[in-house]
């Protein structure tokens, strides 16, 4: 596959995250060449999904310090020409810091385990091509050590480390020899049990018996595939700017979606359901008949609330939360509305702020479900993906694991005119777009980031038990002291492709004031028990227990202006990595800013031709929309509800 | 609501080594045409066949890399909910079989595991050019599991029995998860196309 890459493009793309992706697609469709890179072996940057395997090589290349080295790119300086200097690009990601692993399941080697080794070894010996890093199933240490680097910023001196890579990776078994060592207490415990079950379909067992339903670490590694585990924890508002993009450029037809199926709150250390249509709010057990009158009648005023001025006039200088009080509602009531409807936990949130989200809310309600948000199958890192493709349908050329040196600035015209690959080849555009993670410090040493602190925890129960177990969640859990921000919390079902049966993914966000595992594990210790704790039975209200745990905080560049880039010339433009907020406007509204400010008067990704009305083929065919599944979605949700419906009387 | 004009309809992709032939399987099989021509497919997501077997309508949605394959690159989402692969390797380019083991490995990670593969050597009219024998790759297939096809796309052989044999087996595979997931609980992949859902919508 030594295919070369051409020399001369329209725009160059660095970066894969959803605003880049979003921006190929569009460029591409209105038909520039584009050349799209990522110095990674992945699509989406920090806007990834990865499996389990593959977020464990992700974790352990940080945990090497991330530094390539520079013995493999080819020596730059001689291609740049008299008139010309350049600007070096970063060598190593920093937008990721204080990863901390945690493992609570029992190690269980089995052979399952040595099956998939010897699987992989068959093919790669097959062939003599060696298996990518990416690929390879290698339980790095990272997955048990208990802190396996707690760095705050990737050191300098440690670059010496490069290129060691390979060497260091660790042969799977061997690794989990060791780490028996580290699981003693949990072996003790668990020997048993797992020699009963030693045959049986563990995962088949759904009996009330906990001990029976024991995943063990190796488990969650033989079905590491079934895991799609994002590195941003985001949802789809079903009338959000992305949903809307994602229908008018049709990129919609690579990805499915499921409904967000309950809005969660957290109160007086309890977690119950919010009701939020109308058919909720009736049938909640929760709600006293007054209750349900009130929040009915506060909502209905909220989907119009800017008909009633007089209403809310007076609060315009309060807080929501202040202004809630005033609203002749039960606490319970404002306790959902505040921190579960309009997620407006901040004290510092203005009364029109907070009727603003409500209504966002109710708007988005009942378009696809009975609440307002869809989460795509396989993880949100699919997302950025699929405009990649709409963008390669349309000429587009993709690279992975393509490095880009530096860009070429003319010195007279002050404009970018090429890049230099780590090929040491010149690649030339009129356009050249980065994302702010590839730029380097010193063209950000003006600017002071904020960071977003997450985790995520792979758990053996939902928070909120109920009839059926395959449920989308998202619940905010309020501060837990004043000084603190709330804590978004979004727990995924087996169904929505990204984890195995039998277990939940749990992440939770929120914006950094402490590393992530001091921000979030309070709130991880309310709601979650360690697996190796649980075998004390309290029943009912038995906490779902974490078998896997990992936290990271990530740079949120969000809200960086252009101007506080130093030296970047009038035709490079940057797109900033994920931001903290639950939706995806943010990178939609980057992506179309960008795009109108390139190519003024162009349409920002139309619909593309039907291929179905393309297609000439004998049969009689008609055009419908495009369909992904052979089993067709059922009736539900299917038309888009006026949600005063749903709110009226 | 839609209206339905066929009984089945299955999502065939393709991969395998850019050159190999991909393309002009895909326009061979859906539109007579060899070869392709330049420049053709932009702006082409996949194509469409409707074909009958056995008195039932199948719509075949047939899905080709966009080039992505050309630097290794192709998106994990492509694999995603793909009823059948057609792993294409060129026969007159060792390369391209030496790395069928990084695509099954692809395949093994991202594609469902319901997913049918099959194995296809292509470019059968340069037979005096061939160096991958049948017989390697037959042993190939075998061991991995894989159903295996020699086919020209340029000469028309054997295109239509890959297509036509594979909707068979699609369409008996189908019948039998239908009986099977009577029984068992909630189904993944239940999710949505949004243009579908939204079809109604702007009604």
């Amino acid at each position: 596959m030594a295919d070369s890459l051409p020399t001369e493009f329209d725009v160059i793309i660095i970066g894969t995250g959803l605003p880049e992706s979003i921006l190929a697609a569009a460029c591409s469709r209105s038909g520039q060449r584009v050349l799209h890179v990522d110095s990674k072996s992945y699509y989406g940057g920090n806007w990834a999904s990865f499996n389990f395997s593959g977020l464990l090589s992700w974790l352990k290349e940080y945990q090497q310090n991330n530094d390539t080295g520079e013995e493999n790119s080819a020596a730059w300086q001689d291609m740049i020409h008299n008139t010309e200097e350049a600007i070096p690009l970063q060598r190593k990601d920093e937008t990721i810091q204080h990863i901390e692993v945690f493992c609570y399941a029992s190690e269980n080697m089995d052979e399952n385990t040595e099956e998939v080794n010897s699987f992989q070894e068959n093919l790669s010996s097959a062939s003599n091509t060696l298996p990518e890093p990416l690929d390879s199933t290698c339980l790095s240490k990272a997955a048990h050590s208990s802190n396996l680097s707690s760095y705050e910023m990737p050191d300098k001196d440690d670059s010496k480390s490069k290129g060691e890579t390979s060497a260091e990776l660790t042969d799977a078994e061997e690794t989990l020899e060791k780490e028996k060592n580290c699981g003693d207490k949990t072996c003790i415990e668990t020997v048993s049990d797992e020699d009963k079950d030693e045959n049986k379909p563990l995962v088949e067992d759904n009996t009330d018996l906990p001990k029976k339903s024991r995943i063990a670490y190796s488990q969650i590694v033989k079905e590491g595939r079934r895991f799609n585990i994002d590195l941003i924890s985001k949802l789809l508002y079903s009338q959000g700017l992305l949903i809307d993009l994602l229908i008018k450029s049709n990129v919609s037809r690579y990805a499915e979606f499921k409904n967000v199926t309950r809005i969660l709150s957290f109160r007086e250390g309890k977690i119950e359901q919010v009701p939020c249509s109308r058919a909720d709010v009736f049938n909640s057990k929760e709600l006293t008949m007054i209750e349900k009158r009130m929040l009915m009648k506060f909502l209905t005023f909220c989907l119009d609330y800017e008909q009633h001025p007089d209403e809310y006039q007076a609060f315009v200088q309060s807080s929501f939360s202040e202004y809630l009080k005033t609203k002749k509602l039960t606490p319970n009531l404002q306790h959902y509305i505040l921190h579960s409807i309009s997620m407006t936990s901040e004290s510092s949130c203005t009364t029109l702020d907070g009727l603003k989200a409500t209504k966002k809310f109710l708007q988005c309600l009942g378009r696809f479900g009975n609440t307002p948000f869809l989460f795509p199958l396989y993880g949100q890192g699919e997302i950025p993906q699929c405009f990649c493709r709409m963008c390669a349908v349309f000429g587009g050329i993709y690279c992975l694991r393509h490095k880009i040196q530096c860009l070429v600035i003319d010195k007279e015209s002050r404009r970018c005119n090429a890049v230099i690959d780590h090929l040491g080849q010149r690649i030339s555009a009129k356009y050249f777009i980065v994302e702010d993670s590839y730029l380097s410090e010193e063209t950000c040493s003006n600017i002071h980031y904020k960071h977003i602190s997450r985790a995520v925890l792979i758990t053996d129960q939902s928070v909120l038990k109920i009839d059926s177990d395959q449920q989308i969640s998202i619940l905010t859990v309020p501060p837990v002291e004043p000084a603190t921000c709330a804590v978004r919390v979004t727990e995924l079902c087996s169904s929505s492709m990204t984890c195995m049966k039998d277990t939940y993914l749990v992440h939770l966000t929120c914006s950094s004031s402490k590393t992530a595992k001091e921000d979030l594990e309070p709130v991880v210790k309310m709601l979650f028990t360690p697996y190796t704790e649980a075998d004390t039975d309290e029943g009912e209200l038995k906490k779902p227990r974490i078998l896997w745990a990992l936290y990271f905080n990530m740079r949120d560049s969000s809200g960086v202006s252009r101007t506080s880039y130093k030296g970047l010339p009038s035709n490079v433009y940057v797109c900033s990595g994920p931001d903290c907020a639950l939706g995806n406007d943010h990178a939609v509204k980057q992506a179309e800013t960008l795009f109108q400010e390139i190519f003024p008067g162009e349409e920002f990704c139309p619909p593309p031709p039907n291929p179905e009305d393309i297609i000439f083929d004998c049969e009689d065919k008609q055009p419908e929309s495009s369909i992904t599944n052979v089993n067709e979605p059922s009736e539900e949700s299917q038309t888009l509800e006026n949600p005063e419906e749903h709110l009226e009387n | 609501m839609s209206m339905e004009d066929y009984d089945f309809l299955f999502k065939i992709v393709l991969i395998g080594n850019a050159g190999v032939g991909k393309t002009c399987l895909v326009r061979r099989f859906t539109q007579g045409l060899f070869p392709p021509g330049q420049g053709a497919t932009i702006g082409v997501d996949f194509m469409i066949k409707t074909v009958e077997i056995n008195g039932e309508k199948v719509k075949l949605q047939i899905w080709d890399t966009a080039g992505q394959e050309r630097f290794r690159s192709i998106t994990q989402s492509y694999y995603r909910s793909a009823n059948a692969l057609i792993l294409t390797y060129d026969i007159t380019c060792e390369e391209s079989f030496r790395c069928l083991p990084e695509w099954l490995r692809e395949i093994e990670q991202y594609a469902s595991n319901k997913v049918i593969t099959v194995l296809v050597g292509n470019k059968i009219d340069l037979a005096e050019r061939r160096e991958v024998s049948q017989q390697r790759a037959e042993e190939f297939s075998e061991a991995q599991d894989m159903y295996y096809l020699e086919t020209s796309a340029k000469e028309s052989d054997n295109v239509e029995k890959l297509f036509l044999d594979l909707a068979c087996r699609l369409i008996s595979e189908a019948r039998q998860n239908t009986l099977v997931n009577n029984v068992s609980s909630p189904l993944p992949g239940e999710g949505k196309s949004i243009s579908y859902l939204t079809c109604c919508n702007f009604n």
